[in-house]
């Protein structure tokens, strides 16, 4: 319906409105799209994959939905196979230098690890610049030298203060990708601290050690430790054997919900662009029954279910995602855009540093 | 033609503006509802590919963009004006159920044909390309880590060494391989006996005792030699990669969500590769029993004493075992015996 009255000044009506994201996709129809792209790609020795993924991504964002309107995933797929033809090459030189001149590749290695800094840039502008709502892109722009200080430096940090400083690891991550987006010429702003980041941590390190205490004293308990666990290729039988595996699982599982759901409400609620805030009100104990239902589901249907597992999961996450708009979302405007290649966001992908937010 | 409600995004604000459009039978688009009237010829359109039943973009020459949900329509409109790109026939594909139960059959037998063959004969093929020098360098470091964690020192005599280092020279001057082979003694583990890819043999001091005579320990070390002449441990590399690959192809971005749903049937495949690994050393060592007129049977009879001594664990039905179960490894020897 078009509204025929005068326009009214909506600003006041539409003040802080809870505008709440909403995900359409479907089980049934993703399974389709979902055979189609395995298929295609294995009969095509993988070269399909650059298509399926775009398909993938397609139906998804098609189907996230914000006020009426939905997101578009615009990568042409001939890019993106480009850029996994770089990676596979740069991975079969690498293993070619590394069996005959081990020295080489070494230094290969190093050169590797101060690319990286300039591939999660690249991964970043790429994905953005690929991804609109309303017809306006999203942007990303990184420094090379603020990137090195956070994924290599950090990291490096992490290490020698065994973990100490993994907090401030994910904290700065986050806020160098939050932070240099911006949607058209808003940009982005992130408003968590570090502190947040060191309580989940804090959190999840307890609930580790209580769970090593329990099965601990639990097995303790039913018939005394195996005395050679070290052996390799002779687990301990028997029922004691299955409780700590089924056990593992369980807190293992419960610890990845619960850093999944925290560190996500955390960053979401602390992201915002021109006063419009996003607010993430995932729960714990919901995620871990996805989290577990969907591994069971899987496993049962042989891999069956998977497209209905993601479907289920995305859909939870977005209508746990909700936007606190000050006006009526009109009012954000284009920057001049540009093409970037897509060699950075394959070859990280293809190294496994695509890194979501 | 039908008229279409759309959504129009002019490409400069975040503003949405409700427009209707009509395809014209001059084969021109037609959208009102803005200030003027727009006109575009098909040709000058780019039309989004149809992915399931989402939004489809219409592109305009100017940077702006009209989003419709009518997929059929337009899909209609396309077809009659020649317009259709090859992705509709993705699209085709994906939704007719026919297509789809047809794409499960064949994709779970090339899966399965792929794991079967594929990805064995690929690796062996690739690991006949590469120099022997290339096992070498895979085991480098393997010794001294077995030898940090797991092993303790020998307490073997010279003399029964030597003894056991000429039973192995004896198998290897009787095959033809470039590979340079050494034994080791350690103790620690319980009977057993591993081949590092590089051609190195450790063997138990257990195993030795356990050993009611030369021809068993012969016997196991025909058997490791085959692992070893077979380049295992380079296929296996090769296989193990190539799976986790196709694994992650097939569940995708499943992986962070439920990683144990991924893990699982690569574990199984990997177990499976093992235990042909396992086979085909059995029978390099039954060949060369054979052929070197020493009775097969020798290594039933350590095998089951082995088993005997230390039960192997009944992991998930078999599925998940490194080796195929004793008792089927046995027979195969007793009855070539």
């Amino acid at each position: 319906m078009i509204n025929e009255s005068p326009q009214v000044d909506t600003k006041d009506i539409a003040r802080a409105q809870r505008i709440p994201f909403e995900f359409s996709g479907k089980a049934g129809e993703y399974f389709k799209i979902w055979i189609v792209n395995i298929l295609l790609t294995i009969l095509t020795l993988g070269i399909y994959s650059a298509w399926a993924k775009v398909r993938r991504k397609r139906y998804f964002y098609g189907n996230t939905h914000l006020k009426d309107s939905t997101f578009e995933y615009h990568a042409q797929p001939v890019q993106i196979l480009k850029g996994r033809l770089i990676a596979f090459g740069a991975f079969v030189v690498y293993t070619a230098v590394n069996a005959m001149l081990p020295l080489a590749a070494a230094v290969l290695a190093i050169l590797f690890v101060f690319a990286v800094p300039w591939l999660v840039i690249k991964a970043h502008a790429f994905n953005s610049r690929n991804s609109s709502y309303r017809n306006l892109r999203l942007n990303f722009k990184g420094n090379y030298t603020k990137a090195l200080a956070v994924y290599i430096g950090l990291p490096i940090l992490s290490v020698i203060t065994l973990g100490l400083a993994y907090p401030a690891y994910m904290y700065h991550r986050t806020k160098f990708v939050v932070a240099n987006s911006a949607y058209g010429t808003a940009p982005f702003s992130f408003t968590a601290t570090a502190g947040g980041f060191y309580v989940i941590a804090l959190k999840a390190v307890g609930m580790a050690v209580a769970a090593a205490v329990f099965f601990t004293v639990l097995v303790a308990g039913l018939g005394g430790l195996p005395t050679m666990v070290a052996q390799p290729a002779t687990p301990v039988g028997g029922p004691v054997a299955l409780l700590i595996i089924v056990g593992g699982i369980l807190a293992f599982s419960a610890i990845r919900a619960y850093l999944d759901t925290t560190i996500t409400n955390l960053v979401w609620s602390n992201v915002s662009a021109s006063n419009n805030q996003f607010q993430s009100t995932l729960r714990t104990r919901y995620m871990l029954w996805l989290y577990l239902s969907n591994a069971v589901a899987i496993v049962l249907s042989l891999g069956l279910l998977i497209p209905w597992a993601q479907i289920r999961t995305m859909r939870y996450r977005l209508e746990n995602l909700k936007l606190l708009a000050k006006d009526d979302l009109d009012g954000f405007v284009a920057r001049e855009q540009q093409k970037v290649d897509s060699a950075g966001e394959e070859v990280s992908e293809f190294f496994d540093l695509d890194i979501g937010i | 033609m039908k008229v279409l409600k759309a959504d129009f995004y002019d490409g400069n604000t975040s503003a949405r503006q409700e427009v209707e459009i009509q395809f014209e039978p001059t084969g021109q688009l037609r959208i009102t509802g803005l200030e003027r009237e727009l006109i575009f010829p098909l040709s000058q359109l780019r039309i989004s590919p149809r992915i399931g039943n989402t939004p489809r973009s219409i592109y305009l020459p100017s940077g702006a963009k009209c989003e419709a949900l009518d997929n059929d329509t337009i899909d209609s409109v396309l077809e009659r004006y020649g317009q259709s790109s090859w992705q509709s026939f993705l699209h085709k594909l994906e939704s007719r159920l026919v297509y789809v139960a047809l794409a499960l059959v064949i994709t779970v037998i090339s899966v399965w044909g792929l794991v079967q063959y594929g990805v064995p004969a690929l690796a062996e093929r690739v690991a006949r390309s590469l120099p022997t020098s290339v096992d070498e360098t895979l085991g480098r470091e393997a010794l001294s880590v077995l030898d940090q964690h797991f092993f303790s020192p020998s307490a073997l005599d010279a003399d029964r060494q030597r003894e056991l280092r000429t039973l192995l020279a004896g198998i290897t001057q009787r095959i033809e391989d470039t590979h340079t082979y050494r034994l080791e003694f350690r103790s620690g583990v319980g009977a057993n006996a591993f081949a590092l890819p590089s051609g190195l043999i450790v063997v138990t001091d257990e195993l030795v005792q356990l050993a009611e005579n030369d021809n068993e320990i012969l016997a196991v070390l025909a058997h490791e030699v085959g692992h070893v002449v077979h380049r295992h441990q380079l296929r296996r590399l090769l296989q193990d990669s190539a799976t986790v690959l196709i694994i992650a192809s097939i569940v995708g971005d499943v992986t962070s969500l439920t990683s144990l749903a991924a893990a699982l049937p690569t574990l199984i495949i990997e177990a499976k590769y093992s235990r042909d690994f396992e086979s085909e050393a059995d029978q390099f060592a039954l060949r060369y029993l054979r052929d070197n007129n020493i009775r097969p049977r020798h290594f039933a009879d350590i095998l089951l004493r082995m088993e005997k001594q230390k039960p192997s664990p009944g992991l998930g039905g078999g599925y998940l075992a490194s080796h195929p179960a004793t008792k089927e490894r046995a027979k195969l020897f007793q009855d070539n015996d």
